[in-house]
Parts: C-alpha cells; structure tokens; sequence
C-alpha cells in the first residue's frame, strides 16, 4: 500500500472508531476539516509511526505541524527516505 | 490480572521510591522496566529475585533521562522489545537544595530538565503509544513541596508543581481515550535524596505529621499500585498524597 492509502486508510479507521464522519480529503483541505479533531489526529499520528515506523514531526526541524492533508502526506513521503 | 503481564515503565527505579515501586508492582504481576543510569545492587538483587519467584518479571533499561533528545528512539526500542506499554510512572527526580539566591544556575536548570522537561516528553512518547492501543495509566510522582512551602526547595517545588498541573490537563486531553493520569505526593521519605536532612529537621517532620511518623517508600508504592489497577478505574486528574497527615 502506497504511503498516502496507508494514511487515508488510517484516517478512516480513527474516524470510525472515535465516531467522526470524514469528509473529502483533497490535498488542499485543512486537516482540521477532514473530520478528525485533534486529538483523532495525535491518534492518527501514533498509529502511523507504528505501520510506517517513522514519526515526521519529530525527526523534522520545522516546529509547525502541517495544515492542509496535502502537507501532511508530503510530510511522510520526504521522511521516507 | 490477565495471562498477558502489563508493561510498566518505572524511571528512576534503581533506588529509593522507583525501586519500592518496582518491587511492588513485580509483586503484583506486572512485567516492570527499570529505567535509570546506572543498574544498583538493591536493582540487581531485586531482578534476581523476581526470576527466582514466578511473579512478574523486572528488566533494566539503562538510559540517561537527562537526554531528552534521546527519548523518542528509547521509547521506539523499548515498544520493539516489550510490546505495549500499560503503565508509565515518572518518578526518577533530583532533590537539589539550597538557598535559590546562590544556587548556580546550572543546578536550576538540571531541577527543571529532569524533574519536569524529562517526563513531559517522555510521557508525550509514551502516550501516544496508549493512544494507539486506547488503554493506558499515568502516574506521576509529584510532592508535598508542590503545594506546600519548604525553605531551601523553591526550584525544586516549581517542578513538583508543575507536575500536577501536568497531571490534571493532561488527563482531560486523553481521558476519553482510556488513559488514566494521575499523580502522587508523597511527604519526606528516608531516601537517598534526603540524606541531607539533619536529624533535628527530621524530628520536626515527624512531629508536625498527624501520624506522629514518616511515610515510608511502600506506602507510596502502595499507592501507585492501586492507581495502576483495575480499582482505580474511574480515577483520573487527582493527588494521591501520602504524608502521613504532614499536610493534613
Ligand atoms: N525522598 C523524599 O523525601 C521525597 C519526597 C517527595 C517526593 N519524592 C519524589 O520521589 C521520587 C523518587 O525520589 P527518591 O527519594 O527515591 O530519589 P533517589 O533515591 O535519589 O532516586 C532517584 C532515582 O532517579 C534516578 N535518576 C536520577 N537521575 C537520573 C537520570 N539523569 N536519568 C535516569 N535516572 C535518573 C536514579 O538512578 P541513577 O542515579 O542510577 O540514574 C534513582 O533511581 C522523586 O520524584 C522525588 O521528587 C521524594
């Protein structure tokens, strides 16, 4: 599975288990409007360390954490390699 | 408990309190990981024990928790080797005293590295392994000097406080994830941390206690024990203190 259906995969997952419904998830949607609060996004985060054994936010210098799903895929595509 | 033992990460389990809590909680079945610098005798001694009888199991994780830059890969490697995480009780701390107008600054900044800035990222690693696994129990070791006045304990008191704050937000940020986080405060302990103590200081501790004693590290496991249970199940966001009454 290529790393972006590994996350949208794990999106549907968290927003199923903590009762959210996902919206579109283009690359230029907000990841607080993809139907995941934040803390579904910690969870998501957590998860994705474990099935792609990398955490891009804490290797990454940039101190912010990305705003749009296209940002947040591209995060973990550059930190794959 | 069930067949599979829980993992517990203690820090600062070589001695003192984290070695009475790692003790405790072996006993009780968990499988617990020592984490401190250096592996003591009473650790040595205690894991021995542990293998000759047929309760939980004890294993040492040597690591520097002054290195904070370093948790996120001890915590990767301890989840390779011990699987998910259960428990985490942040209690490995300097107790530096002193008179704050002339303690160095190097010793301020040791207080707050270790006894706050350590366990606020080593908790975010952990965490967010009891968020992927949706269970989890938090107890962080807190003090009496964090919401009581000791001379000598400013810098010291500011990072116990700042424990409990810690403790309280951070329950509501994950309660609904099924991790509980809680705190305990113990009163003064005869420990290694407080050698210091003149004998004098040490009276008057006793005296002011409603219990006329100290308490003593087993009764502080004692309490991280029930936190960790299955009985403090709706228990999240609270101070357990055990002081002997010294607060009461
Ligand atoms: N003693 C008291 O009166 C009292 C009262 C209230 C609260 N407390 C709290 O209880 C907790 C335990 O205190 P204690 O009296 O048991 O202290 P202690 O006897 O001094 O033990 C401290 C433990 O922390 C470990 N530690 C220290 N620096 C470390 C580092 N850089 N990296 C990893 N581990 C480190 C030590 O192991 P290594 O040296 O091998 O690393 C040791 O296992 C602390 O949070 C303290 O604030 C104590």
């Amino acid at each position: 599975m290529s790393i972006k259906l590994t996350i949208m995969d794990e999106m549907a997952r968290v927003a199923r288990e903590h009762g959210k419904t996902l919206g579109q998830l283009d690359d230029d949607v907000a990841l607080l409007d993809s139907g995941l609060d934040s803390l579904g996004l910690a969870v998501l985060v957590a998860r994705l360390e474990d099935r792609l054994g990398l955490d891009p936010f804490t290797t990454s210098d940039d101190v912010q954490f990305p705003v749009t799903v296209g940002d947040f895929v591209k995060a973990y595509e550059h930190g794959s390699h | 408990m069930n067949d599979k033992p829980r993992n517990v990460l203690v820090t600062g389990a070589s001695r003192g309190l984290g070695l009475a809590i790692a003790r405790r909680l072996t006993a009780a079945g968990y499988r617990v990981i020592a984490v401190a610098r250096s592996k003591s005798k009473p650790l040595t001694e205690a894991i021995a024990a542990v293998e000759r009888d047929a309760h939980g199991s004890l294993h040492f994780a040597p690591f520097d928790l002054g290195k904070v830059e370093a948790i996120p890969d001890l915590v990767k490697n301890l989840r390779k080797e011990f699987g998910p995480l259960y428990g985490l009780v942040n209690n490995a701390a300097v107790g530096h005293d002193g008179a704050l107008a002339v303690m160095h600054n190097s010793r301020i900044e040791e207080l707050v590295r270790l006894n706050t800035l350590s366990p606020i990222v080593l908790t975010k690693y952990v965490v967010r392994a009891m968020m992927a696994e949706g269970a989890g129990r938090i107890v962080n070791v807190a003090s009496i000097i964090g919401f009581t006045g000791y001379s000598g304990l400013a810098a010291y008191a500011a990072t116990k406080a700042a424990m409990l704050g810690f403790t309280r937000s951070l329950a509501r940020e994950v309660g609904r994830l099924g991790i509980n986080v809680n705190a305990v405060a113990p009163g003064f302990l005869d420990t290694e941390m407080t050698h210091g103590l003149t004998g004098e200081q040490r009276e008057r501790v006793i005296r002011r206690s409603a219990l006329r004693r100290l308490a003593d590290v087993d009764d502080v496991a004692n309490a991280v024990e029930f936190l960790l249970g299955d009985q403090a199940r709706s228990i999240s966001g609270t101070v357990l203190t055990v002081d002997a009454g010294t607060t009461a």
